[in-house]
């Protein structure tokens, strides 16, 4: 299954030549979830991952889904 | 441990010892429960029974790293209640250094007087003739005032806007290169500044008479415990040296709750090219500083600087509520044109966010259309030339909506929101409703919460109650002059202790485990809540404006949906 995702914050850094216009495609598993996601881009939890789609901020456990774009950010606190 | 009174109608100072009731205090804590005690509540906020109170945290001016913020406070001409406005750089720490506990000043000059205040190197206070200064921005003001009196002096001032009273003035107050850039900018009191006469309180930073630490082994090894905790936070450690605050604008609007185009949707049309990603890049690309420390014995960095395609400096620190309020409200998604806005703001001493949100109100009436930068920066010129449209822009939205007969105004008691729409972070919605300032992101921030999936932001449970612990907490950090990145990084039940054995060591007490935060924090809330009481504010002020209830925000069309009941069930202590 090919996902669209968008790198916010420092992650981007991890992929040389990233575009952020384009964003990466990503080919994972039909049924993968947030966390098998930020395996695939060797993102740990203790990097402050956050994973948003359509405007939810998903858990670890939830599906990821073919066609919708995803971002991937860091938690911040406030500013 | 000193209090200086300063009499500006009189002109007179007199140095006091710092009652036994207020030790242990310091910022907000001993603003707010100093003018619930000293200030007439019913008073005229620009009159001579207000009083404007300058006071460092308990712990600024100590060897605790990122305890820079001073606390500015006073009746509010804003929002008509209890005000405390806090600021960085470097006035805190120098206050600190020279033992002052706080400076307050009263009375009321002559109209047309204007004045220094000048505390020197022995932490001797005296007022010097500032005529000359009068109508000054400040950014030329404060190189001015180095240069008679040496690099190593703070200052906070005010500049046109201050001394026009206009109620959404600020104090500004500069940084570690001399840049008056950091800000007290809620509630308007560069007003009560500009009403008493006082143009710049100037602090020489090499004072050496600091309060003594009770305990300075322990206190040694308590300040190595939190600074270990805050350097290995994250956000800390990692973001925001490198994006700073602006790094709030991507997640905000991907969760559909960046209030854009005065609040009427979530999402910002080309949010990517104002995000922190992109402001880090550009300053890179033009050779400007993204990792920037603006506060004395700061260790996080959050602050930038920002310069023009020429490498020339044009503001500093560019921070995400006014890249959202010049940007986001009004529609402007250029990161030049916000940063040229920021500056003019800080050199003409007006609030960033009442002015970004103002702008977006007259927007929305149909006064210059939404994304329009060039009336942008004219709107904001205009304050500083103290035209009459600029003196109504400079008074904050809600004197904007009442000058074109516009209800959609997004402020609570008078004060504009932040940037987290209430409609898609509900708790955001409780403590802009229940905070004792008005609408003040930084009573009680709950975006940190829902990034963590600690809570839904559309779902009415918790939110009341993490609005309350954060509200309590950070009125109890407010106290201690600590700022808001090192605060997040401790809001854990080892984050408490940890800090506590700092505030014991300090002085000389064993602190119990409700001490810190809870109990001092709701001291200080029930004083806050206390001053407005009897000032006239009852529970229904503690509400929303009516559009939050009632227009969906696009895109998750959802409006603001915790209850009176719920609201007034914030403070129920």
């Amino acid at each position: 299954m090919k996902v669209r995702v968008k790198l916010f914050g420092t992650y981007s850094q991890r992929f040389p030549g990233y575009q952020h216009s384009q964003g990466i495609e990503v080919d994972i598993p039909e049924g993968a979830t947030v966390k098998d996601l930020l395996a695939f881009l060797e993102i740990s939890e203790s990097q402050g991952a956050v994973v948003i789609v359509e405007g939810r901020v998903l858990k670890a456990d939830d599906k990821v889904r073919w066609g919708v774009p995803v971002n991937v950010l860091q938690a911040i606190h406030g500013g | 441990m000193k209090f200086i009174r300063v009499n500006m109608s009189e002109k007179t100072i007199h140095v006091e010892d710092v009652p036994q009731d207020y030790m242990g205090l310091g910022g907000r804590g001993l603003t707010s429960i100093m003018i619930n005690a000293e200030v007439p509540p019913k008073c005229d906020p620009l009159g001579p029974e207000n009083k404007l109170f300058v006071a460092p945290g308990l712990l600024s001016g100590s060897p605790l790293p990122n305890t820079s913020r001073i606390s500015i406070g006073a009746k509010s001409p804003l929002t008509g209640t209890i005000k405390e406005s806090n600021a960085g750089g470097t006035v805190a720490a120098a206050l600190g250094r020279l033992g002052i506990t706080a400076i307050i000043i009263e009375g009321q000059a002559p109209e047309g007087d204007l004045s220094f205040l000048r505390i020197d190197e022995k932490g001797n206070a005296s007022l010097i003739p500032a005529h000359e200064y009068k109508g000054m921005r400040t950014y030329q003001l404060v190189e001015k005032i180095l240069e008679s009196y040496g690099k190593r002096t703070s200052v906070l001032c005010i500049g046109p806007a201050g001394e026009y009273k206009l109620t959404a003035a600020s104090i500004q107050s500069s940084d570690v290169d001399g840049h008056p850039c950091r800000a007290a900018g809620r509630g308007g009191l560069g007003a009560v500044m500009g009403a008493k006469g006082l143009k710049a309180l100037i602090v020489d930073q090499r004072g050496k008479n600091a309060d003594p630490i009770a305990d300075p082994e322990a206190f040694k090894e308590a300040v190595k415990a939190v600074t270990q905790i805050v350097k290995a936070d994250h956000m800390n450690a990692v973001v925001m040296p490198q994006f700073g605050t602006a790094g709030l604008v991507a997640p905000v609007n991907s969760m559909g709750a960046f209030p854009s185009y005065n609040a009427r949707k979530g999402v910002l049309d080309g949010w990517e090219e104002i995000c922190g990603e992109r402001m880090a890049e550009i300053i890179k690309e033009r050779g400007g500083n993204p990792t920037h420390m603006g506060c004395t014995q700061c260790i996080i960095h959050c602050s930038n600087v920002f310069v023009d395609k020429e490498g020339k400096y044009v503001t500093s620190s560019l921070e995400y509520e006014t890249i959202w309020a010049t940007g986001g409200m009004t529609g402007i998604a250029d990161l030049d044109t916000i940063a040229r806005l920021d500056n003019l703001c800080d050199n003409i001493g007006v609030d960033t966010m009442s002015t970004g949100v103002a702008m977006a109100v007259a927007m929305d009436a149909g006064y210059k259309e939404f994304g329009d930068a060039e009336a942008a920066i004219e709107m904001v010129e205009e304050i500083g030339q103290g035209t009459e449209f600029g003196r109504i822009l400079g008074n904050g939205p809600a004197a904007v909506g009442k000058h074109f007969n516009h209800d959609r105004v997004p402020v609570v008691k008078g004060q504009s929101i932040a940037a987290y729409d209430p409609r898609a972070m509900l708790g955001h919605g409780v403590t802009y409703a229940t905070s004792p300032m008005g609408a003040d992101h930084t009573a009680g921030n709950v975006v940190g919460a829902y990034l963590e999936q600690m809570l839904d932001p559309l779902n009415p449970e918790g939110q009341v109650e993490t609005s309350r612990f954060l509200q309590i907490a950070m009125a109890a950090f407010d106290t201690m002059g600590q700022c808001f990145m090192a605060d997040v990084a401790l809001l854990s039940p080892e984050g408490f202790e940890a800090f506590g054995k700092v505030i014991g060591a300090k002085l000389g007490t064993q602190l119990g485990p409700d001490d810190f935060p809870h109990a001092l924090g709701v001291r200080v809330l029930k004083a806050e809540k206390e001053f407005n009481r009897r000032a006239g504010f009852t529970k229904e002020d503690d509400r929303l404006p009516r559009f939050y209830y009632e227009e969906p925000l696009p895109p998750h069309n959802t409006v603001f949906v915790i209850s009176d009941e719920e609201l007034d069930s914030t403070f129920d202590f």
